[in-house]
Formats: structure tokens, C-alpha cells, sequence
């Protein structure tokens, strides 16, 4: 029996962060296959391999390291292979300029990180059972930051 | 300007008035010198005519005498009677050409001077005749009384004619006297004429220059007190000129520009070769560079050398200069130097703070950065690792670790509420303030939704009047609504339904007690509560940063939120008041501009 899995890559530095989020999706009873990458660097490299499985959702930490999340943005929005891959913007951040830069340059949903785990599996939850297409249809800069 | 202007056109009207006076007297010196010249003439015609008159008289007297001879030899035939007779002809001769001489200028006296000739000849071929007839003693009686007769007839027309060439002459002297006379009756009026109009030329020029005269001294002494005013403004001003005569190339150096090079005033002879001598050498090319087209551009832009002073003091000077034209089209060349070297360290100490609070806001911006970013992250894994702990080990923890880590969880939480709430403070102060028009309503809706779980937790009612549209910052004014109506609600009396009023109405500031007396309008907007108030001592204290009138643990908060307020009221040049009253409620409120 083949299962339909839902591909999820995250890049993001954080060790920690990284942990939160593989466990969060292992508590969750969906079927996704989460990889993580440790900066913008290792994430694209793996994009651009063109073996490489791409993701249905990919996560992106702004704050990284030698490339961080807006330049991993600008790159994947470039390259037309990417364009079924649905963008959440994940950070700690919620500052007007990320926000703005993010939605502009073509992100599809920006998420806070939360400080709360449950709240963190409340969100993930939502994001990967959202119907991409009717969020990305009515997608202006209200909805564009995911409230809980 | 005007006024030496017609001083300039007055120097044309004396030059004219010289030349005419010199025409006029060369003029009457001609007319004068004619005039003796006239009066000589006159006199001399005088003469001659006198002359002729005599020499006249005298012909006729010789040709009388030698009849008178002959006569006299007729009747005595004593030879010495014709003595007179020989020496008659060579008389008569010599008178007559005198005559001749003197009347030459005369056609009528020579006509007639003609015919006397002929009459003469034919009276002494008579008397000749008739002497022969007598001394051939051939008496032949009617041929000598004929030719005697003849002769008299001869002797009449001789008289006739002279008495003619008398008149004649009379009349000629006649004309002249009455020409002479003509020319002399109108000369003196006329004189007289001229010299009045040269006396009327003279004493008008005379005016004018007088005229001049004071008008000059009046400029000269406007000069002199604006040539003083400018002296000490050139001392107080700290700065000196100089012209430069583009037709000799002479300079000249205003007492000041002396003082500015240390010297005292005029000490040395002004020239660019000497004023360049104090040029700082680093800056000595530059300077060169910058006069050397001066007079042919006839401008001198605005720059900035450095100079030494005569004491060795550095100082920095700011030249510049233009052509300038007179009224005669004279070209001179005038500057200024002003010594800036206050103003360049002033400004470079402006740069160097400039420079400073650059840096200083950098810093704060990279703090904000920290603040929202850095802070944030082990705050949020503190959280999220407690949520952890608490969600799957809780119940193995001792009762006490169970209580520490409930507080350890609260105090993460205020921290967070303190981050949030410092970095709301810090972005109502930011530099981008984008003003719009905006509906008042629509932003406290917003305000309404933002606090809906607390107002439906506290059960509370919130009544407003109708909004004004307004130029904002809309977000600010948003939280400005979120910040008050919170405050409201956070200090609401237990069991009392809280009632919260929002008002707005237009004011003139002169009609309000809080406000400066003048006509601007402003749109008051207040937000009253039935909360637990406050004293009105205060009043102001509680828009202060970190001020708070309750004990922590009795309300939380952190002192920010009011002082949020303030900033944003600030950044929209309105005023925010506060009015506290012990357990009734409390008023804040907002007077936003207009405009």
C-alpha cells in the first residue's frame, strides 16, 4: 500500500528550533516526511540537485547563516522547477519589514514561531492541511501572516 | 543712485556751458574788434575828405593867382606880375595830383577829376594864348578880349567843377558818417545783449555748480557714515573687503581686511603679490588658481583657503567678489573676506556630533534588532521547553518544583509582555512617519477586534460617538485606541460592568483650559472609564516611561503603555491629558490637529 506523503523541508540554524519541529510533526498523526536543513546554503544546494525530492511546503528561517532565508526566497522564486513548492516563511521575527519583504518578493505565509509547543503543533497542523491553492488565489498582506 | 546720476548728467551741462561762454566772448571780441576797425576807417575817410577839400581849395586859388598875374601884367606889363603865372602851373600840377591821389577809390570825383583836367588845360592854353598875343604886342583887340573871354568861361567851369567834386566829396563823407553811425547805433545794444546772456549763462553755471557743490557734500556725507557703519560692520561682522582698479590694476584694502591679517590698519601697500604672502602655502596654488580669471570672468565665486596670520595663528577665510560698473563705466573690482574659522570648527564639531548621534541611533537600532530578535529566542525556547516539561513530566515533579516552575513560566511571560511592549515603544519612535487620511471609526473597530478576548472576558461595553477622518499614521493612532481602552479595561473595579465612553468633537484651542490660547482647531477626543481612576496628583506622572501607580503583583503591566500614548500624540503635534478621580474613573484625553 503506498501512502500519499506530504514532503516538508525546513532551513533553519537552530538546533533547537529544528528538534521542536521534527517533533512536532511526529506528534501530529499526519503523514509527512520532514527534512531539515542547518542554512540557506545546504537547503539550496539540495534544491538544485536535480535528483533531489522537492517539497511540497518548505519552510525558511530568515536569520541564518552564509545565505540567509530572503536571498533562499529571491533564489527559488527565480527558478521556474520551484514553482509548485508553497513557501512559510518561519521566524521569530514579526517586524513590518520582514513581513513586507517576504510578501513581496513572493512568500506565501508568514509564521511567527511560537512560544508555546501545543501552539506550535496547533500551527503546523494548519499550514499543512491548508488548501494552498484558495490561500494563494486570495492572498493579500491581512491573511499573509498566520494568527492563532 | 539716482541722485549722482544727474550729478553725472550735470558735468555735460557746465561743459556745455563753458563752451558757450567761450563762443559768446570770442563773439563779442570780433564784433568789438569790427567796430574799431569802423571807427578807424571812419576817421581816416574824415581826413581825406578834408584833404581833398583843401587841396581843392588850393587849385583853384593857384589858378586864380596866375590869372590874377596875368591880369596884373595886362595892365602894367611889369614882368614881375607873371611871376606868379610861371609858378602856378607846376602848383596847379602838384595840387592836382594829390587830388588825384587822394580820390582814387572814387569813380564819380574820377570822372570829374577828368573833366577839371580838361578844364584846366583849356585855361591855361588861354592864359598862354592870350600871354603871347600880348608880348607879340599885336594888339589885336577882339582876338585877346575873345580869348579873354573864353578864359573866363574856362575859369567858371573850373570853379563849377570843383564846387561839384566839394559836394561830391561832402556826400561820400555824408554815406560813410551815416553807415558809421548805423553800425555804432546798434552795436552797444547788442553788446550789451550778449554780455547779459553770458552774465545769465555764467550765473546759471555759477548755480549749478553750487548747486552740485551741495549735493556732493550731502553724498559725501551719506558716504562718510555709511563708509563708518560699514568699518564697524566689517569689525562686528569679523570680515574685510577689497576693490581692485581693473584700468591701473591698483589695489585697495578695507582697514578691516588689515585686521583680519593681524596688521594694523593700511601697515603695508595693498596688492595681491602681498596678500598672498599670508596664503597658507598648502592652500597657495589653490588660491592662484581661483583669482587668476577673476577680472576676465568678472566674478569671483564663493571659496574657502586657509591663511597665517602676521602672529602665526592659522585662521580660514572665505573670499569672494564681483565686477562692478559706474554710472561713467568705470570697472572695479570688489570683494570680501570673512574670516569663518569659528564657523568651519563649529561645523566640524556639528559633523563630528552629527557623526556621533549617527552612530549612537545605529546602535539603538542594532539594540531594537537584539531586543526583537536575540532576546526573544531563548525567552521563546524557555517557553516552549516548559510547555514541554509541562505537558509530558509534569505530574513527576516534586509539588514545589511544580510551583517553581509555574512562576518560572509567569516570569518568562512578563518578560515577554516587556519585550513586546519596549519594542512597540521604540517603533512609535521611528523616523518614517507615513501620514494618511483615515477613517477614526474603522482604526478603533480594529482596536476593538485586537482586544476582542479581553473585552469579552471582562463582559465590558464601549460606546463611541462618530469619528472624524483625519491625516495619521493610522497604525500609531490604532494602537493609540488598543493602549487606552486597555489601560480601561485593565484597570477596571471588579464587579462592576465595565463602561467605557469615546467622544469626539471639533475645538477651537483658545476655547479649552489645557490648551495655548490660539485659533487653531483641533478634534478632542476623550475615552472615559468607570474604572478604579486614579488621583490627580498623578496626572502627568503616568505618561512617564516605567512609571506605574500599582504594585505589580496587584496589576500587571509594565509602565509602557501610556508612555506609548504620549510619544504618538507627540508625533502628531496633538496633546494627551489625563483626569484621575478615586474609584469613579478616569478621562484621558486627546486633542488631535486638523490639519
Amino acid at each position: 500500500m503506498t501512502t500519499d506523503f506530504i514532503y516538508i523541508t525546513l532551513a533553519d540554524d537552530d538546533e533547537d528550533d529544528r528538534l521542536f519541529f521534527t517533533d512536532a510533526f511526529s506528534e501530529l498523526k499526519i503523514n509527512t516526511k520532514v527534512n531539515t536543513f542547518n542554512d540557506g546554503v545546504e537547503l539550496m544546494d539540495y534544491l538544485n540537485n536535480s535528483e533531489s525530492v522537492l517539497p511540497n511546503i518548505l519552510f525558511l528561517d530568515l536569520n541564518m547563516p552564509r545565505k540567509n532565508g530572503v536571498e533562499c526566497l529571491l533564489e527559488i522564486k527565480q527558478n521556474e522547477r520551484f514553482n509548485d513548492i508553497a513557501i512559510a516563511i518561519y521566524s521569530t521575527s514579526s517586524s513590518e519589514e520582514h513581513i513586507e519583504e517576504t510578501f513581496v518578493n513572493g512568500a506565501n505565509i508568514y509564521i511567527k514561531k511560537p512560544n508555546d509547543f501545543n501552539t506550535l503543533k496547533k500551527i503546523l497542523a494548519e499550514v499543512v492541511t491548508l488548501n494552498w491553492q484558495y490561500h494563494t488565489s486570495g492572498l493579500n498582506k491581512d491573511n499573509f501572516l498566520l494568527r492563532m | 543712485m539716482f541722485k549722482y546720476l544727474q550729478l553725472y548728467k550735470s558735468t555735460i551741462f557746465l561743459k556745455v556751458i563753458f563752451v558757450l561762454s567761450i563762443a559768446i566772448i570770442f563773439f563779442i571780441g570780433g564784433i568789438t574788434f569790427k567796430h574799431i576797425t569802423v571807427l578807424k576807417n571812419s576817421s581816416i575817410w574824415l581826413n581825406k575828405s578834408y584833404e581833398v577839400n583843401t587841396e581843392l581849395e588850393r587849385l583853384i586859388s593857384y589858378i586864380k593867382d596866375a590869372e590874377t598875374g596875368q591880369r596884373g601884367y595886362l595892365l602894367s606889363k611889369d614882368d614881375s606880375y607873371l611871376q606868379p603865372y610861371y609858378v602856378s602851373k607846376d602848383l596847379v600840377k602838384v595840387s592836382f595830383d594829390k587830388v588825384s591821389r587822394l580820390t582814387k577809390n572814387s569813380r564819380t570825383q574820377q570822372s570829374n577829376l577828368k573833366k577839371l583836367l580838361y578844364y584846366i588845360n583849356k585855361k591855361q592854353n588861354y592864359l598862354s594864348k592870350s600871354l603871347y598875343l600880348i608880348k607879340q604886342n599885336k594888339t589885336d583887340e577882339i582876338e585877346l578880349n575873345k580869348n579873354l573871354i573864353e578864359g573866363k568861361i574856362a575859369m567858371d567851369s573850373i570853379r563849377y567843377k570843383i564846387e561839384d567834386m566839394m559836394i561830391a566829396e561832402k556826400n561820400l563823407l555824408n554815406g560813410r558818417q551815416k553807415a558809421y553811425e548805423d553800425t555804432m547805433s546798434y552795436t552797444p545794444i547788442f553788446i550789451y545783449l550778449t554780455l547779459l546772456i553770458t552774465l545769465f549763462l555764467i550765473t546759471s553755471a555759477f548755480l549749478k555748480m553750487n548747486n552740485d557743490l551741495s549735493v556732493l557734500k550731502k553724498a559725501n556725507n551719506v558716504l562718510m557714515v555709511s563708509n563708518e557703519a560699514n568699518n564697524l560692520a566689517e569689525i562686528v561682522g569679523n570680515f574685510g573687503s577689497w576693490q581692485l582698479n581693473i584700468e591701473n590694476n591698483t589695489y585697495i584694502f578695507s582697514d578691516n581686511e588689515y585686521r583680519l591679517l593681524g596688521h594694523l590698519p593700511q601697515e603695508f601697500e595693498a596688492s595681491l603679490e602681498s596678500f598672498l604672502k599670508f596664503v597658507h602655502p598648502e592652500d597657495l596654488e589653490f588660491v592662484i588658481e581661483k583669482t587668476k580669471n577673476m577680472s576676465v570672468d568678472n566674478n569671483l565665486p564663493p571659496f574657502t583657503y586657509r591663511i597665517i596670520r602676521k602672529d602665526g595663528q592659522i585662521r580660514y577665510f572665505r573670499g569672494l567678489g564681483r565686477i562692478v560698473e559706474n554710472a561713467s563705466g568705470n570697472k572695479t573690482f570688489i570683494g570680501t573676506t570673512s574670516d569663518v574659522t569659528e564657523e568651519i570648527y563649529d561645523k566640524k564639531l556639528i559633523e563630528d556630533r552629527n557623526r556621533e548621534l549617527e552612530t549612537t541611533n545605529k546602535e539603538l537600532t542594532a539594540f531594537n534588532y537584539i531586543a526583537s530578535h536575540d532576546l526573544q529566542e531563548p525567552l521563546r525556547k524557555i517557553e516552549t521547553f516548559i510547555s514541554r516539561l509541562v505537558d509530558k513530566d509534569f505530574n513527576n515533579i516534586s509539588e514545589t518544583g511544580q510551583q517553581y516552575i509555574t512562576r518560572i513560566q509567569s516570569s518568562a511571560s512578563r518578560m515577554r509582555v516587556l519585550i513586546d511592549d519596549l519594542l512597540q515603544f521604540s517603533r512609535t519612535n521611528k523616523a518614517e512617519k507615513v501620514f494618511e487620511k483615515t477613517d477614526l471609526n474603522s482604526l478603533l473597530e480594529n482596536a476593538r477586534q485586537e482586544l476582542g478576548q479581553l473585552i469579552e472576558d471582562k463582559n465590558a461595553v464601549i460606546e463611541n460617538t462618530d469619528l472624524p477622518m483625519l491625516d495619521i499614521i493610522p497604525f500609531q493612532i490604532q494602537q493609540l485606541f488598543v493602549n487606552l481602552i486597555g489601560n480601561s479595561l485593565k484597570y477596571s473595579k471588579e464587579n462592576v460592568t465595565p463602561l467605557i465612553k469615546i467622544k469626539s468633537s471639533l475645538i477651537v484651542a483658545k476655547d479649552e483650559e489645557l490648551l495655548p490660547k490660539t485659533k487653531d482647531k483641533f478634534y478632542k477626543i476623550s475615552v472615559e472609564d468607570n474604572g478604579i481612576g486614579f488621583e490627580q496628583e498623578y496626572a502627568n506622572k503616568i505618561f512617564i516611561l516605567f512609571n506605574r501607580l500599582h504594585n505589580k503583583n496587584q496589576f500587571d503591566g509594565t509602565g509602557i503603555g501610556l508612555a506609548i500614548c504620549k510619544k504618538i500624540v507627540e508625533n502628531h503635534k496633538g496633546y494627551i491629558f489625563a483626569e484621575g478621580h478615586p474609584n469613579e474613573g478616569s478621562v484621558f484625553t486627546i486633542y488631535l490637529p486638523t490639519t
